[in-house]
């Protein structure tokens, strides 16, 4: 997981592990994002691990994003994480793309 | 915000549930048709396996998948626990608890015989043709097959996720019922610095479309239902779902196989809102609404509970400890000036600090019962390893002791209690050419007496065999041949270092090590240790323990220049030391109202200088029923004493349990009443000795 400063936005890679065991460190890792920079983008293409508590830390995340008017950019859903996703209701794209209006694919 | 490691959370909640686990199990062997033993070992089961499967314990979820399967049988009422398998039953849970804590010393091979135990027990009475239970399931009701399917809300408490308990597994298990149309409530998901990341916040609204009865629903819930409020209200049309069609969002096949859009209006770019329940329920649901109530009467149980580190306790008692000390100094201050002002304040102060304290105190204070638990399975594994048939019985678990003071009682009641089935209940053959009961009898019982708590482990076995330890004390040299000495006396020798009547040296006891032991703890507890026993009906322990070993009341009182601390518990009454019993020099008796009893002047044991006070003062303390009168200069008064440990340099000195910070900023030393009475005791039959010389 890490910031990219030299690019013009701010990217952040969540890490493969994104379940309860270490979704505290990521939840400490987006609030300093959050607290650095005007624009957040947010990486989910490397989540292996991800459960009940990883979709509650990026619906959490893009609500703050747009309460502060700094819209969170999450990027390349992980299969793993869409997996989840589904598992948890999720199930259709336009779903997704309601509670999470920022997301892209590209990658 | 905590920051506790999720493993250690697990771990500490592991640790309840196999307390759960044993006791449940332990109780089948005595209630094998009690179906809600059988679902509580596998609530604590199945909570084990997801927490252990969640924070990376694998083994242990492996293991304890295997086990829950060999136990099904037993889940399913088609067999019956019995002892044999209640036993592998328990070595699989000790197995389980290694894998936890202590891993390295787990082996495959065992765990693999276990099962393989498990199994057998399992399969020993399994029917010559299967059962197919699909086959056993009754028809459905003409109401139930004309109902469309349920519509469910599913709100978990927010702790969940910590416990293992993973929501998505349960949707899974629901919509293998049938079509389910689940739609995630995210309007509780809290802005990030509102949020706990370990926390459920997410609900759901599920539409199951399949006539299924309620008990099937209430199955996938089973394990999760005391931490979640599901509402629950039938379908009774088939809705038009009108499902999109669903995106392939996953290149593999979707867990849940049948998941539609939602069914519940969204507004885009907007959380989806809650969706209320259906009001459709009919009349019959209404005991579910009954069930609700109980469910949130047991949420608010649970909010009223807080997991609290044991460290901070203890760093809290010495934050009240360090107040107390100054609020003394304080008000030695105010008493020594005039101003009225600045007195009220110190004795406001003195009311909260002694309010803090009682608090403190009891926030500390922990139920026995805890404790009690653990020697189920002593007894149990004694009892079958013996061939000795055990019923073991507590009482008054809800007594409530000081949490340092339940740790160091652990020790001692295991070796009381070993002792107890060892030695005192006889064999069966005995027993019964006795005239008694096969089955022999331990109580464990606890009881508050005043600012004390008395354990008493009793049992009605043959009770102590007087002349053979009086022989066994003649014989090690404690005493003279023919020595004039009352039963009480000679049960004393038990707590000899290194004396057993034992003639046989077993793993369990007769190498004379433990009741001496156990003595020393308990009277390191400030507890003192009583036998009381009848030949052929068995033999009584009983532990006097104070409530705490962190704050006491004590008597302060001075000897010379010194002061020192008298416990308060142990002090019975005060009384001057007459001219007469200043006459009795040499023989140290005091007469109170026709008894004598022994005193220590605490000059002569203290080695005060100066001259004594004109009038002597003599405080009678007792420890049991030996009662003994310490003279002192002067007694002071009441003192709330906060104890403090002595240093190692003072590990010899016995007299001392410790010492406190008066108000004035100097030490007082705390008397050891246990070790002052035993020392008069002494002194007492050395004059008896030179006497008779």
């Amino acid at each position: 997981m890490a910031l990219n400063p030299t690019e013009p936005k701010w990217s952040l890679r969540l890490p493969a592990d994104c379940s309860i065991a270490a979704i505290r460190n990521v939840y400490e890792l987006i609030r300093e994002a959050f607290g650095r920079q005007e624009r957040l983008e947010i990486d989910c293409s490397s989540v292996e691990k991800a459960d009940v508590t990883s979709i509650q830390l990026l619906l959490s995340t893009a609500k703050t994003g747009e309460a502060q008017g700094r819209p969170v950019v999450l990027t390349s859903f992980s299969q793993s994480l869409r997996n989840t996703l589904c598992r948890a209701g999720f199930a259709s794209e336009a779903l997704i793309d309601q509670h999470f209006p920022q997301k892209k694919d590209g990658t | 915000m905590s920051a506790m490691d999720p493993t250690e959370v697990f771990r500490q909640e592991a640790s309840e549930l196999f307390e759960v686990l044993e006791g449940a199990l332990l109780d089948l062997g005595q209630r094998p048709d009690d179906r809600e033993l059988v679902d509580s070992a596998f609530r604590a089961l199945h909570t084990i396996k997801g927490s252990g499967a969640m924070f990376g314990f694998d083994k242990v979820a492996s293991f304890t998948h295997e086990f829950e399967t060999a136990f099904d049988r037993v889940r399913k009422g088609e067999i019956k626990p019995t002892q044999e398998l209640i036993s592998v039953a328990l070595a699989a849970k000790d197995y389980i608890r290694a894998l936890i804590e202590d891993p390295q010393s787990t082996d495959d091979i065992i765990g693999e015989a276990i099962l393989d135990d498990l199994k057998r027990f399992v399969s020993a009475d399994m029917p010559a043709a299967p059962v197919v239970e699909i086959a056993e399931a009754s028809p459905p009701s003409p109401a139930e097959s004309r109902r469309a399917g349920w519509h469910l809300y599913l709100e978990f408490e927010s702790h969940i996720l910590r416990n293992g308990s993973n929501p998505l597994d349960l949707l899974e298990d629901l919509c293998k019922l049938g079509p389910c149309f689940v739609v995630p409530v995210t309007d509780g998901v809290p802005f990030l610095d509102e949020m706990e990341p370990e926390d459920c916040y997410l609900k759901w609204d599920v539409k199951l479309h399949a006539a299924c009865d309620k008990d099937a629903i209430d199955d996938v819930f089973m394990f999760v239902q005391d931490e979640m409020k599901l509402t629950l209200s039938p379908l009774e049309h088939v809705e038009a779902p009108a499902p999109a069609p669903l995106l392939q969002l996953l290149d593999e096949e979707p867990v849940i196989a049948e998941v539609a859009a939602p069914v519940v209006e969204v507004v885009a770019g907007q959380p989806v809102a809650r969706a209320e329940p259906q009001s459709d329920a009919k009349p019959e649901i209404k005991r579910e609404a009954a069930a609700a109530r109980r469910e949130e009467a047991k949420q608010e149980r649970g909010i009223a509970t807080v997991r609290v580190q044991a460290e901070r306790l203890d760093e809290l008692m010495d934050r009240v400890g360090e107040l107390v000390i100054a609020q003394a100094r304080l008000t030695q201050l105010a008493a020594s000036g005039s101003d009225l002002s600045i007195k009220m304040i110190a004795e406001e102060i003195e009311r909260l600090a002694s309010s803090l304290r009682d608090t403190t105190m009891g926030a500390r204070m922990v139920p026995i019962g805890s404790l009690f638990g653990r020697f189920r399975r002593l007894v149990h594994d004694l009892s079958r390893d013996l061939s000795k048939p055990v019923e073991f019985v507590t009482s008054g678990e809800d007594t409530e002791l000081d949490k340092t003071m339940i740790e160091c009682l652990a020790d001692p009641l295991v070796h009381l209690i070993r002792n107890a089935i060892d030695h005192g209940i006889e064999d069966t053959a005995t027993r019964a050419a006795n005239g008694k009961t096969e089955q022999g009898r331990i109580e464990l019982a606890a009881v508050h007496s005043g600012a004390q708590v008395l354990v008493t482990v009793k049992d009605n076995g043959g009770g102590l065999n007087t002349a053979r330890i009086r022989a066994k004390a003649e014989e090690q040299g404690l005493i003279v041949a023919g020595a004039v000495l009352t039963d009480h006396e000679i049960h004393q020798f038990l707590f000899h270092p290194g004396f057993s009547t034992a003639q046989t040296i077993s793993a369990l006891s007769g190498r004379g090590v433990g009741m001496d032991v156990v003595k020393r703890t308990i009277e390191n507890m400030r507890g003192s240790i009583d036998l009381s026993t009848r030949p052929g009906q068995g033999t009584i322990v009983t532990l006097r323990l104070p409530l705490t070993l962190a704050i006491i009341e004590g008597l302060l009182i001075r000897v010379g220049e010194g002061r020192y601390i008298i416990p308060l518990p142990a002090v019975e009454e005060c009384v001057e030391l007459t001219a007469e019993d200043e006459r009795s020099r040499g023989r140290n008796f005091l007469n109170v109202r026709g008894n004598l009893v022994p005193f220590l002047r605490l000059r002569e044991l203290m080695a005060a200088s100066g001259a004594p006070d004109r009038h002597q003062k003599t405080i009678i303390i007792s420890t049991g029923e030996t009662r003994v009168g310490l003279v002192a200069d002067q007694i002071i008064g009441n003192h709330q004493t906060v104890i403090k440990s002595l240093s190692k340099l003072h590990s010899d000195v016995t007299i001392f349990s410790g010492a406190t910070i008066l108000g004035d900023g100097t030490a007082a030393l705390i008397l050891d009443v246990a070790q002052l009475v035993s020392l008069a005791q002494s002194k007492v039959e050395k004059q008896h000795i030179n006497e008779a010389a």
